[in-house]
């Protein structure tokens, strides 16, 4: 009765999505085995380069590690604002 | 051609050694030569599982240690006269036995028979090791649970890392009715996250426990949906390409009526 009282006012999403993301995020952790304040320094060391060749969009950059068939990512968006002068 | 098939998961109580002794007494009704060994030195089971408690006398590290002969600890099945059960030490711990003793008392079983197969303790350590040591193949035994199945991508690296070839999975105590409103994660998302073959589903069922309690594996109870999932499985293992996944829905009155009746089940799987 009260799967249908959910269903009819759809007040809930099913836990296995909650299940799913966080398998996703602790398995890619658990493989390469960098704590979060590590992951942090190589985003912002990253962005540095860079940012040494383009203008970006520090707020709005997309910085993550993803794991598709066992196989690990890093997958980054970084929009580019324009590009800035060539220092090399 | 024999072969040792190591049952394995990391996480404890996930169904290891019901899984060994269904997929062990389903071959052995094939008409296979059988050896299962209880690899959980300690922490025996698989003997109460099979029903076989009361007639152990020698065991694992007896053989190892030289107190006995390979054939005098091995404990013929009372039901299937192919079936054989080395069971584990109750009174010693892991360290009792190190892989390469292992390699060898494995190699002496593929000697005998058409498959052996080990029944892996949880964990990653000693235990593990030595049960993989003999192995030519791994299966994973995982539950829809995310400590479960994080601790079996753990193991598929260790098992991959081993050099045994490509591991399968058994997904054990599935319930459809979870599935169905979106509280139990699913088939594919499980095979999306671990990434390895799948060998078989099985349903999370009261037949278990019941033939746990009678020392009877449900593989024998040829009415029970979960004693044909595991007979499926070995059939797999044995080779047999597309075998058809038992139907996960849960069990209507109409099937409980013809069950009651004696019909069997088989029907509807």
């Amino acid at each position: 009765m009260m799967e249908l009282i959910n269903r009819v006012f759809g007040s809930r999403l099913g836990s296995k999505d909650d299940a799913k993301a966080r398998l996703k995020l602790l398995l890619v952790h658990d493989q390469v085995d960098l704590s979060p304040a590590q992951l942090d320094s190589m985003k912002a060391e990253i962005i540095e380069v860079i940012g040494r060749y383009v203008e970006i969009d520090r707020d709005s950059v997309d910085f993550k590690l993803e794991r598709s068939n066992g196989e690990i990512a890093l997958v980054s968006n970084v929009p580019v604002r324009r590009v800035v002068a060539r220092a090399v | 051609m024999s072969e040792c098939i190591v049952i394995t998961s990391g996480k404890g109580g996930v169904g290891k050694t019901t899984t060994s002794a269904n997929l062990s007494v389903s071959l052995a009704m094939m008409g296979h030569k059988v050896a299962v060994v209880d690899a959980d030195i300690g922490l025996r089971n698989l003997d109460v599982i099979l029903g076989l408690e009361n007639r152990i006398v020698y065991d694992l590290v007896h053989v190892i240690e030289g107190e006995c002969r390979l054939k005098q600890a091995l404990i013929r099945d009372k039901r299937l006269e192919n079936l054989f059960l080395l069971p584990a030490a109750q009174t010693r711990d892991k360290s009792a036995v190190n892989p390469e003793q292992m390699r060898k008392l494995v190699e002496q079983l593929k000697a005998e028979f058409d498959y052996v197969i080990i029944d892996c303790p949880a964990g990653i350590e000693q235990g593990f090791k030595n049960s993989i040591a003999g192995a030519d193949k791994a299966i994973i035994v995982t539950t829809p649970e995310v400590s479960a199945i994080r601790d079996a991508d753990r193991i598929i690296g260790l098992v991959e890392a081993a050099e045994l070839p490509e591991p399968r999975l058994i997904i054990n105590r599935f319930r459809q009715k979870m599935v169905d409103r979106g509280d139990m994660l699913n088939k594919d998302d499980i095979l999306e996250i671990l990434a390895i073959p799948l060998i078989g589903v099985v349903p999370d069922h009261e037949d278990i426990i019941v033939s746990a309690n009678r020392g009877a594996p449900v593989a024998f109870d040829d009415t029970s949906v979960v004693g044909e999932a595991y007979r499926r499985i070995a059939r797999r293992v044995s080779g047999e390409a597309d075998v058809p996944f038992v139907a996960l829905q849960p069990v209507g009155i109409w099937e409980n009526v013809k069950r009651w009746m004696g019909l069997s089940a088989k029907a509807g799987v």
